[in-house]
């Protein structure tokens, strides 16, 4: 009992200022609240009340909607973009030189002789239909042209094509169990006039047997003969070593005449060995694996690297790679250079003068934009973290190919890293593989599955170029420019290198050295909460104050309620009790409000108040107007005196 | 409970009653301070500080405002399967030569003769000045009337090509070279004279510094006439067939052939090929980025059928542009070099402007009064040509020869337009000059496409392959064509993408509608404390109450003159209780419904003294928180008892 009388005691004491009925409540809450809307609504007459009510009601609507645009502009995560351009000692990049053409030919010869012999034996027939020279001493090795030969697809008649194998003489009417891959030529009606030889398609046929079969065509000769070649030494090369490879391929002495980085000489011993499938050895200068990377803080070509190049170009595999050249190649220090995408070539006989502005791109990673900081987070296992490198999306589309690779034809292809435990694709252990890696190449969904298991990095940088070029060594200086670097490099008196071998590049940072485009969140928790309190504040005046406040309303109906249903069940239990008084039983309120409200007594005037307490004297009096107008800032004492009684 | 109000708003009796009850019931802060505070000084303080703090509300919401139209810029890369651009590639000569003698023979005759004359030069050969003096005898007026002239030493005379004669050159002298530097050099200058047909003294003289350039320039004026009376058809046979252009083609790992590509008619470069330019409905799209897999062409570039003054330089041009995009070949386009393999790198770059009102540029080009005389889609380029097409229509009455015929519009050429050549140059001049307004009408697209080039050259083909390489092409070209072909005919082209990384630079309005309310609720909450309810407080009390005041006022004011007036200055009191008065003084009781008796009897008090002695009756308590009728009535009760 002590306890429920404490309780109610200090319920009333809660309910004191608020009041104990909603409406006062409600009125209470209008004149105290901070918000601006609610305290015009119960000062102004009834018509403006209404006016100020639908105000409030519009506003506070108002100010909900905006918050909802607000919170959803906070949730897209969006970012803003800031652009840095300028100077700033950076590091110079790193310089990955290669030659175009991948082994000396003098060493591969004599690994490349059959085929040699074959596609010149090949290239004979094509040329000279008539007169097939047939007195060669050796005989032909045609084990290795059995297995994807080149045939000439006379498409004169469209529908049943005509293949014609070179070596043989038997036209081969292709029958209907045969798919022609005509992706290309298929339909060359246009071109009835010429005698039509999609030349060289070249059939490649699972090991299951010869009826699954493609032809792969071409509409040049060069093309296909270039392709057969490249297909038919992978498999030869892929049976060799890696020790044997890079053996075989340019060694940097041999390679890199002369070397000067700004104004500090350097030599071949500065450039790391890296073996690339395309190119054979390539040099990495600056590539920051073992020390330190360089700085360059000048701009201009003097203070940048200055190479001579020597790419021999006499020493060509002549049906390997036709262009003749070096192939370099900027990048971050610590990644792969992936030349085939990002190399650019440098012309023989000629001084290539490089100017490199860094363009970054620093992005945010998630939830702000779908990238991967260091590709730990992407589902395909990268291949190239053997070499040490960085994930870049070359290296995880060419792993993603491999893997696909190794899983769909059993063996891993040449121009890309293996995986564990297993081996490159040849001819003689996967009969096959030619056939499978063709389809695998040509399926689009296979790419698309790798584009889209792969992420791009957050921070992409490029290295924009501005490439220019001169003759060198001029005419004048040729001479003696040839003398010594042949005397340097082989010790010798004699002349050893000739206009269409030596390069001489120069790499250097331009004026403006990096162009920075950098991210950040276009709205921070901090952007939102100002940006909540401005809608707040805009239409209402409100802060989080209030929102406390409209809380503790809740709380205070919700209290009200509580007191009205026990109010109203012990009513019942009163009014079962006095079912046979006459007079109607209390409200629940009305008994409420008699214990405490002194003011409230005037509802039934006539009836005699039942409640344990007397009436006392009514309310306040009026306010004294006379003292009120006199001196307005007094009138405030008396007021709030009385609230707080 | 209760809060008495000594007055509301605007039963106010004064303007500064209404004031001092504005100030103390205001939700803004400032100005109950000034009611508030005592003392003098402090209550100019508080003035002081409130109205500074309006300005400066007033400040920044001006710069909120003026800042509204801002664009913020966010770049964003996508790696993603890109479209493959559409590359066009032209011979950089633009006809057979042997195709065209039939049509230049004697401009070519003509030049060759200048060339003679002036410079001593020929070419050895017996038969062709035979065939100079052939034309002297034929006699063809047509190069007459625009004679490439030697001008000697600014001195005003010049010597004609052919007549060997001196004459005076009248009108202005144009140097077509440089305007700044003025070669002062006593030198012979060659040029050329424009005389408007219609006014033969007035000529325009257009003189070169360098023999070379004027030659070309004169001799280009001609084939453009001769070009002009070519119909189209004939003109793409005397050009390049794809055959001819293009050896072997290889993309994306396949092969392709000529079926590829999509001819294209440039009047400049005559026959020119696209690859992948969407007109069979299909965009070739690549996957992988490398050189393998993009587009490698060799080009045969037949150097034997160069016109040899038309164009001086031997090899490709080529383009790469979006499917809807005019390749402007002789604008932006890359030269390829023959005897080499150059190797394109693409990186591809998208860009969204805002349109108005951010920035001054188009979506679509509808918006421009300039007619696209192209069937691609708008753009800067596009937009100018055209221009200046309409302004030659307009002015000289025909088209010029390098830009597409407007409707009903016909080519220039001398038999038709005499005239047409001066108003050319002089039209041009004023274009470049910008005084045609192109430049002011034309704006830059919105959105466009871009891809950035990484052009690097190697040597092709290599010197060990070279021998197959040739004779395998020269197979490949067809058997018809009997010599084995030349390195020098031949350019290597490979067009790819260097990644498959998008970027997408876009600009992003920086501020919308809510954040600018925000930011207008920020500093009106920063400096006052002050909402929108406040301004409708503020527009309500100084605006609507304080000219009901003043009104009122004026209405009894006007009463009492007339009641004086009436009544004969008897002075008579206002009668008081008049429900009627009372209603008109104060339209605001009107609307309240509450008794109006003892506010009437009230009111007119305020004109003796601004604070009224005796208390003014409840009426304030009456309409007091209605909320509280319930309440009321007893408090009345106990007071009229």
């Amino acid at each position: 009992m002590n306890l429920k009388k404490y309780l109610v005691r200090a319920l009333h004491r809660l309910q004191k200022g608020p009041g104990y009925t909603y409406k006062e409540l409600l009125v209470w809450y209008c004149d105290n609240t901070n918000t601006h809307g609610p305290k015009r609504i119960i000062k102004e007459g009834p018509k403006k009340k209404l006016m100020w009510f639908f105000l409030t009601l519009l506003f506070a609507s108002l100010v909900f909607w905006q918050w909802g645009i607000l919170i959803n502009t906070y949730l897209s995560y969006n970012v803003t973009s800031s652009l840095s351009i300028g100077f700033k000692t950076m590091k110079f990049p790193a310089v990955t030189v290669c030659n175009a053409n991948p082994f000396k030919y003098s060493e591969v010869r004599p690994l490349l002789k059959e085929l040699d012999r074959l596609i010149e034996a090949a290239l004979e027939r094509i040329l000279q239909p008539g007169n097939s020279s047939e007195d060669e001493s050796p005989p032909l090795d045609l084990e290795l042209w059995n297995q994807i030969p080149l045939v000439l697809i006379d498409e004169h008649d469209k529908d049943n094509p005509v293949i014609l194998d070179i070596f043989e003489t038997n036209q081969t009417a292709v029958g209907n169990d045969t798919n022609v891959n005509n992706d290309a030529a298929g339909d060359n009606e246009t071109m009835g006039n010429k005698i039509m030889n999609d030349f060289g398609a070249k059939p490649t046929c699972s090991h299951q047997g010869s009826d699954n079969c493609t032809y792969r065509n071409f509409s040049s000769a060069a093309q296909a003969v270039t392709e057969w070649y490249i297909l038919q030494s992978t498999s030869i090369l892929s049976k060799v070593p890696l020790h044997e490879r890079i053996r075989m391929g340019y060694q940097a002495e041999d390679m890199i005449l002369a070397c000067l980085y700004g104004a500090e000489p350097c030599n071949y011993k500065n450039f790391t060995q890296i073996y690339h499938p395309d190119h054979g050895n390539c040099y990495i200068f600056n590539w920051g694996m073992d020390e330190e990377a360089l700085n360059s803080s000048n701009p201009g070509a003097e203070f940048g690297l200055k190479l001579i190049l020597d790419i021999s170009q006499q020493d060509y595999i002549p049906y390997l790679s036709s262009a003749a050249g070096a192939r370099l190649m900027l990048h971050q220090q610590k990644s792969f250079p992936f030349l085939k995408d990002q190399g650019i070539y440098a012309m023989a006989g000629t001084e290539t003068s490089i100017g490199v502005l860094v363009d970054e791109l620093e992005r945010m990673g998630y939830p702000y934009s779908d990238c991967t900081m260091n590709g730990s987070d992407v589902p395909v296992k990268n291949l190239y973290s053997q070499y040490n490198t960085s994930y870049s999306i070359q290296a995880c589309l060419r792993s993603c190919f491999q893997n696909h690779m190794v899983e769909i034809c059993g063996c891993g292809h040449y121009m890309f890293p293996l995986p564990e435990g297993v081996t490159y694709c040849n001819n003689e252990d996967n009969p096959g593989w030619a056939y499978c890696y063709s389809s695998l190449r040509s399926s689009i969904k296979q790419r698309q599955i790798c584009i889209d298991s792969c992420k791009e990095t957050c921070n992409d940088t490029q290295y924009k170029m501005t490439i220019s070029m001169a003759d060198w060594p001029s005419e004048a200086s040729e001479d003696w420019i040839f003398h010594i670097l042949s005397y340097e490099r082989d010790m010798s008196t004699n002349v050893t290198l000739d206009r269409n071998g030596v390069i001489k590049l120069n790499i250097y940072f331009q004026e403006y050295n990096y162009r920075t485009i950098s991210e950040s969140a276009a709205t921070t928790i901090v952007w939102l909460l100002s940006s909540l309190g401005g809608q707040f504040g805009f239409w209402m005046g409100g802060s989080v104050l209030c929102l406390i406040e409209f809380g503790e309303i809740i709380i205070d109906s919700v209290w009200i309620t509580i007191i009205n249903i026990i109010g109203w069940c012990k009513g019942l239990k009163q009014r079962r009790a006095r079912a046979r008084y006459p007079d109607a039983p209390p409200t629940v309120s009305e008994l409420v409000e008699a214990h405490t409200n002194l003011g409230f007594q005037h509802e039934v005037p006539g009836a005699v108040p039942r409640a344990g307490e007397l009436p006392p004297e009514p309310g306040t009096p009026p306010p004294n107007y006379d003292s009120l107008r006199v001196r307005p800032p007094d009138t405030l004492g008396p007021d709030s005196n009385r609230d707080t009684e | 409970l209760k809060r008495t109000l000594p007055v509301r708003g605007p039963q106010a009796p004064t303007l500064s009653e209404l004031m001092r009850w504005y100030c103390l019931n205001t939700n803004t802060h400032g100005c109950r301070r000034i009611v508030v505070s005592r003392g003098r000084l402090r209550r100019l303080l508080w003035i002081v500080l409130t109205l500074s703090a309006v300005g400066l509300i007033l400040w920044q919401c001006a710069e909120l405002l003026m800042n509204y139209y801002s664009a913020s810029v966010s770049v964003t890369v996508q790696f993603q399967k890109l479209p493959f651009p559409a590359v066009t590639i032209c011979n950089i000569n633009p006809y057979k030569y042997s195709a065209m003698k039939e049509y230049l023979s004697e401009l070519d005759k003509e030049t060759k003769k200048a060339l003679e004359t002036f410079y001593g030069f020929s070419e050895g050969k017996s038969k062709v000045r035979r065939s100079v003096d052939d034309w002297n005898s034929t006699g063809s007026d047509f190069f007459q009337h625009i004679p490439l002239l030697k001008v000697e030493d600014f001195s005003r005379t010049a010597t004609d090509l052919h007549t060997g004669q001196k004459r005076k050159i009248e009108g202005s002298v144009f140097h077509k070279d440089s305007s700044i530097v003025n070669s002062g050099d006593s030198n012979d200058i060659i040029g050329f004279q424009l005389c408007d047909a219609n006014n033969s003294s007035d000529c325009a003289l257009y003189t070169f510094s360098s023999g070379v350039n004027a030659i070309q320039e004169w001799y280009k004026l001609h084939y453009m006439n001769i070009m002009a009376q070519i119909p189209l058809e004939t003109k793409e046979k005397l050009s390049y067939s794809a055959d001819d252009l293009l050896l072997t083609c290889f993309f994306d790992g396949l092969s392709c052939d000529k079926r590829h590509f999509t001819r294209f008619h440039h009047p400049l470069h005559g026959n020119c090929y696209t690859f992948n330019s969407g007109d069979n409905g299909t965009i070739l799209s690549t996957s992988t980025g490398g050189s393998e897999y993009g587009l490698q062409v060799v080009l045969y570039i037949d150097e034997a059928e160069y016109n040899p003054f038309l164009v001086t330089s031997s090899g490709a041009k080529i383009i790469v542009h979006d499917q809807n995009e005019y390749p402007f070949i002789e604008d932006i386009g890359t030269e390829i070099e023959p005897a080499a393999a150059t190797s394109i790198g693409m990186h591809f770059t998208r860009s969204r402007k805002l349109s108005k009102p951010y920035s001054d540029c188009t979506e679509t080009g509808a918006d421009i009064p300039v007619e696209n005389l192209y069937n691609k889609s708008y753009s800067l380029q596009i937009c100018l040509h055209s221009c200046f097409q309409k302004a030659m229509v307009d002015s000289c009455g025909c088209a010029q020869y390098a830009q597409p015929l407007p409707a009903g519009a016909e080519y220039c050429n001398y038999k038709k337009n005499p005239n047409w050549m001066y108003c050319y140059y002089r039209l041009h001049e004023k274009f470049v000059k910008e005084q045609l307004g192109c430049q002011q009408i034309c704006k830059d697209a919105c959105s466009f496409k871009e891809w950035a080039l990484t052009t690097s050259i190697a040597q092709w083909p290599s010197i060990v392959s070279e021998d197959w390489m040739l004779r395998v092409l020269s197979w490949d070209k067809g058997q018809k064509l009997n010599k084995k072909l030349n390195k020098t005919d031949l350019a290597n082209l490979m067009v790819f993408y260097k990644d498959l990384n998008e970027r997408f630079i876009s600009e992003n309005p920086a501020n919308t509608l809510v954040i600018l309310l925000s930011n207008f609720g920020g500093q009106l909450g920063l400096w006052m404390s002050c909402s929108v309810v406040c301004v409708i407080e503020i527009v309500e009390v100084f605006f609507i109450d304080s000219l009901s005041i003043v009104l009122r006022r004026q209405w009894q004011k006007a009463k009492k003159w007339w009641r004086n007036r009436q009544q004969g200055g008897l002075g008579k009191a206002p009668q008081a209780g008049d429900p009627e008065r009372q209603g008109h003084d104060n339209p605001v009781c009107i609307d309240e419904d509450l008794p109006t008796f003892t506010t009437a009897l009230r009111l007119p008090l305020p004109q003796n003294s601004p604070l009224p002695r005796t208390p003014p009756p409840n009426y304030s308590t009456l309409h007091l928180e209605t909320a509280f009728t319930e309440q009321l009535p007893d408090t009345l009760e106990l007071d009229q008892h």
